[in-house]
Parts: C-alpha cells; sequence; structure tokens
C-alpha cells in the first residue's frame, strides 16, 4: 500500500508539469492581452508599457538557461539520484520488502527531490531571476511550488492583493455550501436507492427512478433558477441570493441563505447518487452469499443492512473521494446563480478579467485536487475492500 | 460432412423432411438484426429515438424554412401572449416581441449543432488516439495515455471557460472546439481498452498472417468492432455537450444574441425572470427533453449494441 501510494505521488509530478504547461500555454498564448480593457484613447502609451512590465507580460515565454547551467546541472544531477533512490525504493516494495532500508531508501529519495528543486529555486531566486509574477513558463512553475511564500503564486492583476490570500478567503464559503450539500447528499441518497433497490419494480421505485432521471438530466443552473423562482418569489420564504443580509452576522440568517443554493446543489447530486447506489444495491442482492444468507434463514433485515449493505456501499465510497475536487471548484455555476462569494464564482470572474496569475492558480488547484480526489478513492476502494491489493 | 453444411435452401427442406428436423430453423440474424431487435424490445431507448429525431427535424426544418424571423423584434407584439390569431407563435411573443416559439427552434438547432460537432471531434480525436495506442502499445501507448492523464485531470468545466472566454468569448466554433479538446479522453481510453483486445483475436492474427498491411487491418477489422463503446459514450455526449453550451452561455462565455442558444434564452430571460417565468421554463423544458432523449437513447443502444455491458436493474 505504501508502495502504491509512493508510486502513484511520483506519478502524479510529471502530470501536474503537463498541467502546468498546458494551462500556462493555454492563457499566454491566448489572443488578446489583460491590458487590452486599458487601450483608450485617455491612457498614455507609457502607462500602458508600465502596466505590460508590471505584469511581466513583457517577459518571453520560456527562460534563458544558459547563464544558471551550473546551478541547473548541480539539481538536476540531485535529481537523477533522487530519481534512482526512488525506484530502487519501489522495487523492494513491489517485491514485497517492508524492511527499513526500504523505506529509508524512499524518505531519502523524496528529500533529495525536495532539496534539488528547493536548491533549483533559490538558484534563481539569487540571480534575480525569480519576478513576483512571473511571465515565463518555468519561472512560474518553480515559484508556484514556494506556497509557504504569500506571494508564490503571484498578485491578482485587478486589485494587487496576492492570490494565496484571494484563493484562501474564499475556500471556506465553498466549503460550507459544498460540504453541507455532500453530507445531506449522503444522508438522502443511500437510503432512497437501497429502498429502489429493495422493492425494485414497485411503485416507489418508478417514482424514484422518473424524478431520479428527470434530476439528472436537469442543468444545476436552470434548477437553481427554479427553485429561486418558486421559494424566493413565488412563496417568498428564502433570500434571492447572497450569504448575508446586510449588517446580519448570525447563524440563523446564514442558514436561511444556504438553503437555497444546497437544496440545487444536493437535489442534482442525489439524482446522481441514488441511481448509483440502487443499481449497487442490486449487483450485490444478485450474489450467491446474499441468496445463501437468506436460505441459512436469517431476518430479511439483517441479510439486506448486514450482509448486502456494506459491500454495496463499496463504491459509494469510492464515488466519493471522486467528489472531493468538485468540493472546491465544482460549484461555479450554482454559486454564479445566487451569487455567493465562494471560489466557482472568483475563478469565473477571474477569467471574464484576464487575470492571469488567478487563473493559472485555478487551474493548478483544481488539477492537484482532482489528481489527490483519484489517489484518495483509489486508496479508499483498497481500505474498505481488502480483496483488492495494489 | 453433410449435416455441417447449413442454411437450408426452402426448396430443398420440402423435399427431405426428415433431414430437416435436425435442421435448426431459426433465422440467422446478422448482428445488426440482432441489434435492432434488442433496441426494438427497450422501451425508453424507442421514446428516446423518437424524442430526438422530432427534436432534431424540428430544429433543422422550421428554422429553415422561417429563416430570419427568429431576429425579427416587435415593440406591437412585446409580451404578447399566445393566441388563437397566431397560430405561428404557440408560446407567444418575448419582451422585445420575438416569437417564442421560432426563436426557440433556432436556438435547439444551434445547441444541437454544437453538441453534435462537439461530439464527432470527440470522436475523431478518441478514436484516433485510442487506436493508434492500442494498437502499437509500448511506448507510444505510455506516452499517449500519460497525455490523456493529463487532460483527465484538469478541471474540466473551468479549463472550457477558460478555452471559450480567452480564445473567442461569443463564437460556436471556439464553444465547439473547447468542448472537443476537453472531452475526448474518455472515448480514446474505450477504444484502446477495445484494441489491446482485439489485437490478441484469431481473426486480427488470421489477416495479419493473410499479409494484410496494418491500416487494413485497422480500419477494416478491428475499427468496427471497436465502436460499440464509442457509439453508446458519443451519444451520452450529446447530451453533456447540450448542458455545457448551455451553462456556457448562461454565464455569457457561450453563443451571444442576437443568435439564439438555449443557455442565452435563459439569460435573455432572467431580466424579465419574475414578469414572464415561462421565458425560463420554456428552454429549459426543452433543454431537458434533449438531455432526456440522448440519455435514453444511449442507455437504449448500451444494451442492443453491446449486451455485456448491460448495466442491471
Amino acid at each position: 500500500m505504501a508502495a502504491y501510494i509512493f508510486r502513484r505521488l511520483l506519478q502524479s509530478i510529471p502530470i501536474l508539469i503537463g498541467i502546468a504547461i498546458i494551462s500556462f500555454m493555454i492563457v499566454h498564448i491566448a489572443p488578446g492581452s489583460p491590458i487590452d480593457r486599458f487601450r483608450s484613447g485617455r491612457v498614455s502609451p507609457e502607462t500602458i508599457n508600465n502596466l505590460i512590465r508590471l505584469y511581466g507580460l513583457d517577459q518571453p515565454l520560456l527562460p534563458i538557461w544558459v547563464e544558471n547551467g551550473m546551478s541547473l546541472l548541480v539539481s538536476l544531477f540531485l535529481m537523477g539520484l533522487a530519481g534512482v533512490l526512488a525506484w530502487f525504493a519501489l522495487r523492494g516494495m513491489r517485491r514485497g520488502r517492508t524492511g527499513l532500508s526500504v523505506y529509508a531508501t524512499g524518505l531519502i529519495a523524496l528529500l533529495l527531490m525536495g532539496g534539488s528543486l528547493y536548491l533549483i529555486i533559490t538558484g534563481f531566486r539569487e540571480w534575480q531571476l525569480l519576478v513576483t509574477w512571473p511571465g515565463q513558463l518555468i519561472n512560474w512553475m518553480l515559484a508556484f511550488l514556494q506556497v509557504w511564500r504569500p506571494d508564490a503564486w503571484g498578485y491578482s492583476f485587478t486589485d494587487g492583493q496576492p492570490v494565496i490570500t484571494k484563493i484562501a478567503e474564499r475556500v471556506p464559503y465553498t466549503l460550507e455550501l459544498m460540504g453541507t450539500s455532500l453530507v445531506l447528499t449522503v444522508i438522502i441518497a443511500i437510503p432512497v436507492g437501497i429502498l429502489g433497490a429493495v422493492r425494485q419494480y414497485s411503485l416507489s421505485d418508478k417514482i424514484i427512478m422518473v424524478l431520479a432521471t428527470i434530476g439528472y438530466a436537469m442543468p444545476t443552473f436552470w434548477l437553481g433558477l427554479v427553485l429561486k423562482y418558486i421559494f424566493a418569489f413565488q412563496l417568498d420564504v428564502f433570500p434571492l441570493f447572497g450569504r448575508h443580509e446586510f449588517g446580519d452576522d448570525s447563524i440563523v440568517d446564514l442558514v436561511w441563505h444556504m438553503v437555497l443554493p444546497v437544496m440545487t446543489l444536493t437535489i442534482v447530486s442525489v439524482a446522481g447518487w441514488s441511481r448509483y447506489m440502487r443499481s449497487s444495491m442490486l449487483e450485490v442482492m444478485r450474489q450467491d452469499y446474499v441468496r445463501t444468507a437468506k436460505a441459512k434463514g436469517l431476518q430479511t433485515s439483517r441479510v439486506l443492512y448486514k450482509h448486502a449493505l456494506r459491500n454495496a456501499l463499496i463504491p459509494i465510497v469510492t464515488l466519493l473521494g471522486l467528489t472531493i475536487p468538485s468540493l472546491l471548484v465544482g460549484a461555479a455555476v450554482t454559486e454564479a446563480v445566487f451569487s455567493w462569494p465562494g471560489l466557482g464564482g472568483l475563478g469565473v470572474t477571474s477569467v471574464i478579467e484576464r487575470d492571469y496569475p488567478l487563473v493559472l492558480a485555478f487551474v493548478m488547484v483544481g488539477g492537484t485536487m482532482v489528481i489527490l480526489g483519484n489517489l484518495l478513492a483509489d486508496v479508499l476502494y483498497a481500505f474498505v475492500d481488502p480483496r483488492i491489493k495494489y | 460432412m453433410e449435416s455441417t453444411q447449413l442454411a437450408p435452401i426452402p426448396a430443398a427442406a420440402g423435399q427431405t423432411q426428415s433431414m430437416v428436423d435436425e435442421v435448426d430453423l431459426t433465422p440467422v440474424r446478422t448482428y445488426w438484426q440482432l441489434v435492432r431487435q434488442r433496441f426494438m424490445q427497450h422501451r425508453l431507448a424507442v421514446v428516446g429515438l423518437i424524442l430526438m429525431t422530432t427534436l432534431t427535424t424540428m430544429a433543422i426544418v422550421i428554422p429553415t424554412v422561417t429563416g430570419d424571423a427568429y431576429q425579427k423584434t416587435s415593440l406591437t407584439l412585446a409580451n404578447h401572449p399566445a393566441s388563437f390569431i397566431n397560430p405561428f407563435a404557440p408560446f407567444g411573443f418575448d419582451t422585445i416581441g420575438q416569437n417564442i416559439f421560432i426563436r426557440l427552434m433556432k436556438a435547439l438547432q444551434t445547441s444541437l449543432f454544437v453538441a453534435f460537432s462537439a461530439v464527432t471531434i470527440i470522436v475523431v480525436i478518441g478514436v484516433t488516439v485510442g487506436a493508434v495506442a492500442g494498437y502499437l502499445g509500448g511506448r507510444v501507448d505510455n506516452a499517449l495515455m500519460r497525455l490523456v492523464d493529463i487532460v483527465l485531470s484538469l478541471p474540466s468545466f473551468f479549463l472550457i471557460v477558460m478555452l471559450v472566454a480567452l480564445w473567442g468569448s461569443g463564437n460556436p466554433a471556439v464553444v465547439i472546439f473547447a468542448i472537443g479538446l476537453v472531452g475526448w479522453t474518455t472515448a480514446a481510453r474505450l477504444v484502446r481498452g477495445e484494441f489491446l483486445s482485439l489485437r490478441e483475436t484469431d481473426y486480427v492474427q488470421a489477416a495479419r498472417a493473410l499479409g494484410a498491411d496494418d491500416r487494413r487491418i485497422v480500419l477494416r477489422h478491428m475499427l468496427p468492432a471497436a465502436m460499440a463503446p464509442v457509439i453508446v459514450a458519443a451519444t451520452l455526449g450529446i447530451a453533456d455537450s447540450v448542458v455545457v453550451e448551455a451553462t456556457l452561455s448562461y454565464l455569457s462565455f457561450g453563443i451571444s444574441p442576437p443568435e439564439a442558444s438555449l443557455g442565452n434564452m435563459l439569460t435573455n430571460a432572467l431580466e424579465f425572470f419574475f414578469r414572464s417565468p415561462a421565458l425560463i421554463f420554456i428552454p429549459g423544458i426543452t433543454l431537458i427533453l434533449v438531455v432526456l432523449a440522448a440519455s435514453f437513447l444511449g442507455d437504449g443502444l448500451r444494451d442492443a449494441l453491446d449486451p455485456r455491458q448491460r448495466v442491471k436493474g
């Protein structure tokens, strides 16, 4: 298991580099420029040039590496060494060795890798190449790793705030929305799915399936609009948008504002999850060991909840891991509909305003979340199902 | 020896009754006949097919016949409800006097066009990458699959928004390419999987032994056999693409007025949300119908084309 996680983490490094290159290129080769909106008769050419320099848009996309060849060579050598050690450690782990030496080698490999990365970074900083907003691909990637520095991800083009701060202050808002919705989804979807499976083809099952299919087919934003029309306008029980009434910071007010967005998110995901739960449960109930349990004369409830349910939940646990990335960036549309001050809205605005540092940070955070979510899903899968071995 | 020569000729069957008894008389059916039979037994699939055909036909015919009428505004007709006097406006007129029904059909046309084109791109890229990776194997396979991993790890919706917003907001072609370039990975994985197993089958080995070149083996022998999951994925992809396009237009990145799309009809309706909610419900329900039709069709095709894959229950 440790070998597996270690290997997956190693594999994710090239993937992250690939994501960085692709997103950087998409952003920087795109026609137009963030300063286009300043180009009017009233802004002087000097100001424009200053802005271009301030944003680092005048730098070549790929750096000139020649001057720092030495530092680079040393770092690359260390990287190579780390790679070889990592390979040894992995081979040892795959062959089933669990001794201290194998883990020590792996640990040293990781440390070396971190060290060489750090060398590259500091080397560049000493040569004054690491600018605050790096317009160069490699510089940007290196700066991006220094998460502990507030300016590592650059400063926002629109208000000059550090990108890390801008993202960090939105995270709780999105989490409160998505977290509530996820909990509700699990609480609702699992019993509903079980009900559908246990009473297959009954009236309640048919109703559940019809509702789930329609819920699945509805676009999220449209559902949000309809809920808004019904509950905020016609019935006038919940507020139209926002997170708080002005000047009212109470919990009650917050919950009141959360109802509609959470309802939107929950309906959409319950539709998907309950279908998933139902088919998973049906699959398990068809298996021999369940029939055996029934034949032994066990109570139906015991067969269902003690024997069948446990195995039926396995795919759901995996689904949980895959949902993690959408916890942070997935609610963009719902947040837009309800003007919720979360991450999704920030992402969309950053794209509209061509706030390059923010856009790139979003892609990188999103990509990291996807990778970690997938890893978590696989690990959880092995954790709940001892038959799975990596 | 005699009994293995099958396919009884009716005339001969009449003559030698005793021989015919030993022969299986159920008519030999081709794969596609079986597919059609299984598809027709799937009630929801037939509903999906009928719905999809109707919607597509309406989306092609009505805007072609009415031409520019979907852009025509008229202040005297603004907010005019549906009436018997004008049978050509079954949904009435919107806030700037545009015929809602005609506009809806044009929007449906645009949305379906975007979805079908995007899915075409998805299939072309996905099948090419998957076939090359699965057929060649080895290093090429490894490299291509790492590319697939990278694209899969990108936050897909945000990437589409980014592509569309930065490379040409409001341009249908950009929307199509954005959806296509982000979505091809599933198709690639499916085709690669099929190719990996098909490569080792006897009939492909036989074709190779007979001296068929790679191109012929791939195009004539392997690709048709690998298409079933791709067709299913493509049909379901239409549903996704329609929703993505509508969402993009709703966030005002997609297709912008005076062109019509289901998403931007919804955006326009927002301004008059509380006065005329029908403007929200009509395009929304159309959208749901398209998505339902495509997913019923996809489920039915999956059961019909590839019964092994059937989702039980």
